[in-house]
This record gives structure tokens, sequence and C-alpha cells, in this order.
């Protein structure tokens, strides 16, 4: 496996991830906040939140990249197509499943089922986090589909 | 529709989180709310936007008369209370300003009811509008008893803690009990997912905001005369400030109008670096240095990349503030169009400004501190520039859309702002070689005031060199030091725009010639105030007081002013509340404590 190529460009691949996803923040297409959800299972400080939130989901994408690379190694092959396949597959699991599974562990996030409660908590995405608007599973496709699209240009095949 | 409508503007009250601000009818309805600052587009803009601009009411739904509307203590929570058969029943209304730290929204509205002697029927409507096209809510949810409301970038949740599911865009009646109060929440989230904020939290955070509120007027050093007034200004300006940048908004709304029905109607939901400068001046009277220093941060921060011009005004991130447009189909307060959204005045020259700034961070290097090295050479960069530029005719403070004119007020501040530029190097170790530049223009321009601004046949200075017109903004020259205070020069022009200028009692016009508009406007009040000031500075103490305490009943029982008044009526009109006239009113009040 490349593991250089793994170092380098996962960090390079999430960064891009995370670009696109703000932009689309920027722009008015979603209210997708992923530094804000994932630092808000660390902290409930919401300007912390984002900082924290912000490694770890560099952390995230850095694993999420050593299974791209194993495919990669698996198949005999990579490639920025390839790859770009790679991610969507990775958003489809990632908003009908994962998603929809993070108000489950996440102490600050309503659940579904769960009844008016005595402390704040953030909405909880849903499936494909559409509660955060129509246009997110295309922008969190688009990211993921330009994530994988990275890794499989760069990453060797060993 | 809008037309039927008619609360009178000075019955509004203002809330705040120095983020954004609402403006709440006596009826308990939120008529004006931008999300999710004070620049960006109503959510709640029936004030200008007719019955399709949005609202949020709150009110009982039985037989009600209004009983009063207040602030509570010295915070920014606003009461509003009715008298119903056998009971009462108490709306207050908060915006939870500090939410740093904490699992807040940036927006946080907190409407808490409360009723008194029996169960009473309270009807909730909350109709909500995106945009400046005015558009219904993309998508309309529920969780966890919450209401969420959602259109693109912009979404908020509501709550009240009881069972009721609230319907949007439709009446909703719920019963308060006296001894079950019903806490309304309303949680708004820009960019970002929704925070549910329960009706509990909300009236924890209301409780914590009007503490934070009170110690705060507490900490104000003021004299021992009107206190009460002069609290509630520096909590309006306090209020007007957004927080993010520390820029203070001219005022919370766009085009109010200056005539109702008129067109006069412009938008001030932007800074003017001469508002951060007379809350510069107002806060340090105050004994509130970090505030002092934040306003004077914002104008440095600012005027950055224009310097060293200064520009008219700014958006609240210190950028050129949008191109003025109008908003079609708007039906405007009581018929008064066009509602604009952005300003023309963004282009002008304006010479005053310099005057101001600089005269700020004189009153800053009086108070004892010493400027940084950046600040002091912005200071002389626009010291610099009125050097080379003061001979050039501008808009003036009113910023008028007419022929650029070589307006006497610009002229006095440009005077202003090098002679506190000279006066602040004479106190530094570090004098600028540009001193003696400073002094020889100053001397020129002050000669030329004399000679060509002033009407010997009236006695008194004139709007522009060669006029005959009267300017009230010339009411600062005592202030100005440009003449001793007991000169017949000051005096003569106090009393002429006194009786030229006079709108009955102590109102006063800004100016009677024609300047390029059509329609008329109302009596300007910061010339009132600065009257005030003047008089007070003159030695006219006594007259002074009694047209403080004229004005002082002319802002009601909120203590609120617009920025100018029907002479006849009394009614408020334009912009509401104004900076600029809360400043003016500490400014009197200042002179009068002294």
């Amino acid at each position: 496996m490349d593991w250089s190529g793994w170092a380098t460009f996962g960090v390079a691949a999430t960064a891009v991830l995370t670009a696109v996803i703000v932009g689309a923040q920027l722009a008015g297409l979603t209210r997708l906040d992923i530094p804000l959800m994932l630092g808000t299972l660390i902290t409930g400080d919401p300007d912390r939140a984002r900082f924290v939130g912000f490694f770890l989901h560099l952390v995230m994408g850095q694993f999420f990249a050593l299974f791209y690379a194993a495919g990669f190694a698996q198949l005999g092959r990579s490639g920025w197509l390839l790859g770009a396949g790679f991610g969507l597959i990775h958003a489809t699991i990632a908003g009908a499943v994962l998603v929809p599974l993070l108000p489950t562990i996440h102490p600050r996030m309503a659940t579904e089922r769960a009844g008016p409660s005595s402390t704040t908590v953030l909405e909880p995405p849903g499936l494909l986090a559409l509660n955060y608007g129509w246009s997110t599973p295309l922008v969190t496709m688009a990211a993921h589909v330009v994530y994988g699209a990275i890794l499989g240009a760069f990453l060797q095949v060993r | 529709m809008n037309s039927i409508r008619r609360i009178p503007i000075g019955e509004y009250g203002l809330i705040g989180d120095t983020r954004t601000a609402a403006l709440v009818a006596p009826d308990g309805s939120i008529d004006w709310l931008c999300l999710p600052r004070f620049d960006s587009p109503p959510v709640f803009g029936r004030l200008v936007g007719g019955e399709e601009g949005g609202h949020f009411v709150i009110a009982p739904d039985e037989p009600a008369t209004l009983a009063g509307q207040g602030y509570r203590g010295d915070t920014a929570t606003l009461e509003t209370e009715w008298a119903v058969d056998g009971g009462r029943l108490v709306l207050a209304d908060t915006m939870v300003g500090e939410v740093t730290g904490v699992m807040l929204p940036e927006s946080l509205l907190v409407r808490r009811v409360t009723s008194q002697g029996r169960p009473i029927r309270v009807g909730v409507e909350i109709s909500p509008r995106f945009g400046y096209q005015r558009e219904r809510a993309r998508r309309i949810r529920r969780q966890n008893g919450n209401l969420l409301v959602d259109h693109g970038d912009i979404a908020f949740s509501l709550t009240t803690g009881t069972e009721h599911q609230l319907e949007p865009d439709r009446p909703n009646v719920i019963e308060v009990r006296p001894d079950r109060p019903v806490t309304v929440v309303m949680s708004a989230s820009h960019r970002g997912p929704l925070f549910l904020v329960p009706s509990e939290v909300g009236t924890g955070e209301a409780a914590r905001d009007e503490t934070r509120w009170q110690l705060w007027a507490d900490s104000l050093v003021t004299g021992p005369h009107h206190r009460r007034a002069i609290l509630r200004s520096f909590i309006t300006l306090q209020l007007l400030t957004y927080s993010p940048t520390g820029a203070p908004v001219a005022a919370p709304t766009t085009s109010l109008p200056e005539v109702v029905g008129g067109s006069r109607n412009w938008d001030y939901r932007y800074a003017w670096p001469r508002d951060a400068c007379t809350g510069i001046t107002a806060f340090l009277s105050a004994g509130k240095e970090r505030e002092a220093r934040g306003f004077h941060a914002w104008l440095l921060h600012a005027s950055r990349l224009a310097r060293p011009r200064l520009p008219a005004l700014f958006s609240l991130d210190g950028r050129p503030a949008p191109l003025e447009q109008e908003l079609e189909g708007w039906p405007g307060y009581a018929d008064s169009r066009p509602v604009r959204v952005g300003n023309g005045a963004r282009a002008q020259h304006q010479l005053d400004g310099y005057g101001w700034v600089l005269d700020a961070a004189w009153q800053l290097t009086r108070a004892g501190h010493r400027l940084d090295g950046e600040t002091w050479r912005t200071m002389q960069a626009f010291a610099d520039h009125v050097t080379r530029n003061w001979m050039l005719p501008d808009a003036g403070i009113w910023e008028r859309r007419d022929l650029p004119r070589h307006h006497v007020h610009s002229k006095l501040m440009a005077w202003v702002a090098l002679d506190r530029a000279i006066q602040i190097a004479e106190q530094r170790s570090d004098t600028p070689r540009r001193l003696t530049e400073w002094s020889a223009a100053a001397g020129i321009l002050g000669d030329e005031i004399a000679r060509r601004a002033f009407d010997p046949h009236n006695g008194c200075y004139t709007a522009a060199y060669e006029s005959q017109d009267l300017d009230a903004a010339l009411l600062l020259l005592p202030w100005t030091g440009f003449e001793p205070n007991d000169s017949p020069r000051v005096a003569g022009t106090i009393d002429t725009i006194r009786r030229e200028l006079g709108a009955g009692g102590p109102l006063l016009y800004r100016y009677r010639d024609h300047d390029g508009l059509t329609g008329r406007e109302g009596a300007f009040l910061p010339c009132s105030f600065w009257l005030v000031h003047a008089l007070a500075m003159t030695g006219q103490r006594s007259q002074a007081e009694t047209l403080f305490e004229e004005l002082l009943g002319l802002g009601g029982e909120l203590g609120l002013y617009a920025e100018e008044m029907d002479p006849v009526t009394h009614d408020h009109l334009g912009n509401y509340p104004q900076a600029l006239t809360h400043s003016a009113l500490l400014q009197a009040a200042t002179a009068l404590n002294d």
C-alpha cells in the first residue's frame, strides 16, 4: 500500500472535501456544518466545537483514506475515475447509514424518538442529512466524489 | 393592506442581541426582525413590507386593553401588559445577547407570557417571510415538540414548552394559567444546524440576559440628573452595536419615512464613522473605556482599505455599504414608498467625517490612552488628507444629493480635524514634521471660514459659503472650539438658528432650503439635543435644562428616539431608534451634568 501517498493525499483530499462543503454552506446550499456536528461530541461550546471538529474531521478523512488505499491495492489499479466511484459509494453509505446513526451516540443532538428535553440540542441531520437542506445530499455527494478522485489520482498501487 | 395598520413609530419597543434587533408593537407583534444580522433581509418585515412582510404576534385572544409597555428595569427586556376582564397578561420579550461558549444559537428570541388573576387565552401567530422577495418557508417540519421552519441558509425552531403544536401562518390559541407561564422560544441558525432550545432553557437564558444588562447599566458612571434617560440611551447604543465587528449601526430599520407618505426613506442598517465617534465620546463620559475603544478599533479596521480617504459609511464588516436599490412591491410604512436597501451616500465625499474621527482620538488621548503607533499614523494620514482636500466642496453631514457645496459645518469639522491632530501631536514626544503644515492649513481654513461663512447682516454663520441658508448642524460650533463660547458670533448663530429653523418647542428643522429631493421632512431630533448642548456650553443652562426636559417628554415611556419628529403630532419619523439622536442626547446630558 502507498503509505506515504496515504499520509499526504489523505490530508489534502479531506481538506478539499471540507472546502467544498464550507463553500456550499457559504453559498446557502446547505446548513450541514461537519466541524460543529463532530466538535459538539466533545464540547458544548459551539465556537470551540468548530475548531475541535475540524481536526476530528481531518482524522476521520485520513482514516477513510485507508480504505481507499486498500481498495486500490486490492484491485491493483487506481485513477481519478475509480476514486470518484469509491467516493460515490462512500457518500451513499455515509448519508444513508452513518449520518442518521450520529444522534444515537451524540450527546448534544436530538434523536428522532426523543421527547422534549431540558437541554439544548442540535437538530438531527436525518436520512442523507436532508434536514439541513434539500441540496445537502448533492453537496456531500460532490464533496466525496472530489475526495475520492483526488485519492484515486494520486495514490500509487504497490 | 398595510395602509390599514399604522402603529406610530415611537410606540415600537426595541429588543436586540447586538447582532440583530427586533421592533415590538404595543399589540405584541414583532413587525421587524432581520436574521441573522441587522442588515439581512427581514424574517418579520411587516413594518415596511405590508401584510406579506411577515410578523410574529403574541397577544390576548380575548377583549383586552393595553395597560402599558416599558423596559424591565435597566435591561433590554421589553414588557407589554394588557388588562383583561378579571386578569392581566404580561409579555416579556428578550433576545439573548451573550451566547459565547454555551450551547446556544446566534439568535435566540424568548417571549415569556404570564397571566395574573385567571387563565387567559393567548393568540400566537407566526408568519415568517424570507429574502427581499418575501418568500414563504420552503419546508416546515416538527422535531421534539419544535416547529422547524427552513428556507435555504436560514432556519429557525419554535417551541412553546406546551403540548400545543404551533402552525405557521394561522392563529394559534394557547391558554396561559397563572401557575404556569408559557415561554415561546425562537432559535435561529444561519448556514448551520438548528439548536433546539427548550423553553425552560430559554427562560433561564432570558433571566441571565436581564442580569447582565442590569449589571452593565449599574456600572455606568453618570451625573445625578436624568439618569433613567441616560441609561436607556446607553443601552440603546449598545444594542445598536454589531458585536462581531464592533460596528455602530445607525438604526436597525430601513425606509421608515421622514414624513409619512413621503419618499425620503433610507436604509440606515450600516455604520457611519461619525456614529462611532460620538459613541466613543459618550462611552468615555460614562467610564466605559472598553466600549469606547471598541468603536475606535472598528473605525481603524473599517477604514484600512480606503485610507487616507474616509468613506461616508461602511457595511457592518467594514466593507463598502451595498448599492442602493428600491424593493419592488414593498408598500412601505403607511404607504411611504419606496422601500430602499443599500445606501447611495456610500460614494459621497463628506469632509466632516475626519473631524469626528480625530476628535474621538483626541478624546481618547485626553482620557489617558496613548494612541499606538498604527493608530497615530492613521490619524496623521487623515490630517494630511484634510490638509490637501479641505478646499473641495462636499455633500455635507446631511448627505445632500444635490450639487456639492462648501458646507460650513464640513469646513468647521475639517478645522476640528487639524486642531485635534495638532493637540494630539503636542502631547506626544514623536511630533510629526507635518505639524507645521497642519497649523498653516488650520490657519488658512479658519480665516476662510471667518471671512466667507459669516453673514454679518444676520450675525450668524451660514450653511454654505456666501449663502443665506442656515444649517442646524452649526449648533455644534461651541463644541468645536473654533471660537470662544462667549463670542457674539457664536451667540448670534445659536439665536438665529433657533429662531429661523425652530419647529415649535424644542424642535428644529436641520435646514429649510431646497435639497434637490421631493417632499418635506420632520424636525431633526439630534439638532434639538445639540441646541441643548450649545445653550449649556454658552452659559444658558436654565434654558438648556428646560428644553432637555421637554425633549425627554417627547421620547415617551420607552425613552427611544427616531431621527426626526412631526412638529405638530410629535410622532417619531425616520429610522428608529437612531444612534445619532441617542448620542446627541447623551452629549447634552453630559453638558448639563458637568
